[in-house]
């Protein structure tokens, strides 16, 4: 069977992908099983040590935004590499940097007994009479910095790729089309590739910032300087956490762009609309930063009234353009049912729900009530499992069915339908206990809250989910060996060239 | 604010959703249909969909100006507050000023931290949160509430160490 994805020469560039994917959902596996074990613990199903909860809420937070962000770099390099030409090197430079950051995490947690929670928010890091030691916090730090270089070093490749390709970074964001109003002519970037190179800017930008946040805990970690200023700090510190979230989502989107069409049967074309609003992300994934400070309230209403907006007009083009193109491309499409596109389709429900949830936490007066409660890990579980997780995964089922030329079984969709279930009744709980009251990283529930009722239900939801997933993994297994042996193999198939698809 | 009623008006916009997306998933499978039209009509949904947004989001938007918990605002919807209290938050324990205040006149929550981030998290006697605000190191945020008589937990709302759940207090409402 011929592959969609495979050409003479991006061998090799597959080979990074899959590994960068697998990897990803390995670590994506182990750090939802944490995530199984504190469900337990809230339902009182499992006795567990307050400080032991504390330490899987930082290795689950930390890892699981590792964990898919890598598997979603994975997914562009693959859907990049039969047209885009990825300097090799970077890739695997990036991925070595990224998983000695990633190594780092448990070491401080586990043995260091770090706990300041994916967030590290200053000055809790170094404040070493939470609990935690010198070296352990000096340990996460450094995983966060190593991390931060291999996804800046990806970056570059994806930037120097789609430059390389399209004639400068201008052509690669589709730019001539979306300044002309559409009326460019000729042919354009395809989606995915926009957004890559959209988000590799944007990615080396939060990067950056993220270097600035560690820099001042470095020299106060080391001795070598005094204290910051608190405020700025949480500023960017939610600056590059938002950021590294919010890029995983859209490079998810970005791997929806290039495999939907081909279940769907129909054309994603580059359109003015479709390339304008992923430029637009620019500036609809920053301004939205600022709902995090709303209850720092010396941060200054302005800039929380520009999170409002910026909230509220981030959902419209997700909304409009992706999910609304998206639904119509499937509407009366003769659909071919698979693993990826029920997996799609359910990473849509997730993410207009989740946003739904974060619309409301986004008002600043039941942001005064839902801050920081349960509803915050519930609106976020939602659009990332549900949402960008789902994209990710469905993309790494169809790379590696692509390449093995595997037929799934029945059993595999109900798997995957059984994902979006189990998901779903997973993060309700979530938003019933935080209207209800319940504070998130808390390592016991609060009385009154009906969390250890909530969290029971909540955790038979996350079983089914987690036997989903286990089938699920079962079957990539499966296809591993022999997707691996089909980049090896010598192809004269021809080299796709970029085509894009007219502007429409 | 009752906290349930955001809850409900969530639920209501996500079942709809649900109904939407669902609707379209039953009709995906089948003959396939000419995609041109198809096409169209998503423009056509799309315009009347964000013309219709702007207008519901930008309703939310200007309500809630109204009922923002910034010192300025609250204490023109509330009044100018007739007490004052002032919390210290250090790892893992608050001082309040005052553990009693006036009832259903406006009071003011002057907060911060001699150490890290922690947060202000009032408990009514219901178990549910009535407002909060962060207690930060280097600042002191205003917060102006007013509460009807009773007993009020203060739980920290900002993970600040292993013993963060235990930080606790109470104050009266009299």
């Amino acid at each position: 069977m011929a592959s969609t994805l495979l050409n003479g020469r991006n061998g090799p560039a597959l080979r990074a992908a899959l590994v960068y994917l697998y990897v990803g959902f390995a670590l994506f596996l182990l750090l939802g099983l944490l995530g199984l074990t504190m469900r337990l613990a809230h339902a009182e199903a499992l006795p567990m040590d307050p400080a032991l909860y504390d330490q899987f809420f930082t290795l689950h937070g930390a890892g699981m935004i590792a964990a898919v962000l890598l598997g979603a770099m994975g997914g562009i390099v693959a859907v990049l590499s039969p047209h885009v030409h990825l300097d090799l090197r970077l890739l695997w430079i990036g991925f070595v940097l990224y998983l000695l950051g990633v190594c780092y995490i448990p070491i401080a947690v586990l043995l260091g007994g770090f706990s300041a929670g994916w967030t590290v928010l200053y000055p809790l890091p170094v404040a070493y009479q939470a609990g935690w030691t010198s070296w352990s916090a000096f340990a996460f730090l450094l995983g966060y910095l190593f991390v931060a270089l291999g996804f800046g070093v990806w970056c570059l490749a994806v930037l120097l790729g789609t430059a390389g390709t399209y004639g400068g970074l201008r052509r690669a964001m589709a730019w001539p089309l979306v300044f002309s109003g559409g009326r460019a002519t000729g042919p354009q970037p395809y989606l995915q590739d926009i957004v890559a190179t959209v988000i590799a800017i944007y990615g080396i930008g939060s990067v950056l910032v993220g270097a600035v946040y560690l820099i001042p805990l470095f020299g106060q970690n080391l001795s070598l300087s005094g204290a910051v200023n608190a405020l700025l700090m949480k500023n960017l510190v939610f600056l590059f956490g938002h950021n590294m979230v919010n890029l995983t989502i859209y490079l998810g989107a970005g791997l929806v762009y290039s495999i939907l069409p081909l279940y769907a049967g129909r054309p994603w074309k580059t359109s003015w609309l479709s390339a304008f609003v992923i430029n637009l992300l620019f500036v609809s994934m920053l301004l939205p930063f600022f709902h995090h400070m709303y209850q720092d309230f010396v941060n200054t209403v302005p800039l929380h009234l520009i999170g409002e907006i910026g909230s509220y007009g981030s959902g419209l083009p997700v909304l409009l353009v992706t999910i609304l193109g998206g639904l119509g491309l499937v509407y009366r499409a003769g659909m071919r049912w698979a693993v990826p596109s029920i997996l799609i389709l359910i990473g849509f429900w997730g993410w207009v729900f989740g946003g739904i949830g974060a619309l409301v936490d986004a008002t600043i007066p039941i942001n005064q009530i839902y801050h920081n409660t349960l509803w915050v890990p519930a609106h976020f579980h939602t659009y990332y499992l549900l949402g960008a997780v789902a994209f990710v995964w469905a993309f790494l089922y169809h790379l590696t069915a692509d390449l093995s030329g595997h037929r799934e079984p029945g059993l595999s969709r109900t798997a995957a339908w059984l994902y979006g279930i189990g998901g779903a009744g997973f993060v309700l709980m979530f938003f019933i206990a935080g209207a209800a009251g319940m504070p998130r990283r808390y390592a016991i529930p609060v009385a009154g809250t009906g969390e250890t009722t909530l969290a029971a239900i909540g955790s038979a939801f996350t079983a089914l989910l987690g036997l989903a997933l286990a089938w699920l993994a079962y079957d990539l297994l499966r296809q591993l060996r022999p997707a691996w042996r089909r980049t090896l193999g010598a192809s004269t198939e021809p080299t796709v060239r970029p085509t894009g698809g007219a502007a429409t | 604010m009752n906290p349930w009623v955001p809850f409900v008006v969530f639920l209501v916009i996500g079942t709809a959703w649900t109904v939407a997306w669902g609707w379209t998933i039953a009709r995906a499978g089948g003959p396939p249909a000419a995609y041109d039209p198809i096409y169209r009509g998503g423009g056509w949904i799309r315009r009347r969909l964000f013309a219709a947004l702007i207008v519901v989001l930008g309703a939310a938007f200007l309500a809630s100006l109204w009922w923002l918990p910034y010192r300025g605002v609250a204490a023109s919807r509330l009044g100018a507050p007739t007490a004052r209290v002032t919390v210290t938050a250090r790892m893992w324990q608050w001082t309040l000023s005052r553990t009693q205040t006036p009832a259903g006149t406006p009071v003011e929550f002057d907060v911060t931290s001699v150490d890290v981030n922690h947060g202000f998290g009032i408990y009514g006697a219901s178990g549910h949160l009535v407002a909060q605000v962060q207690a930060m190191p280097g600042y002191t945020n205003h917060l102006i509430v007013r509460l009807q008589p009773g007993r009020y937990v203060v739980r920290c709302l900002e993970y600040c160490g292993v013993p963060h759940i235990g930080m606790l207090t109470a104050f009266d409402v009299k």
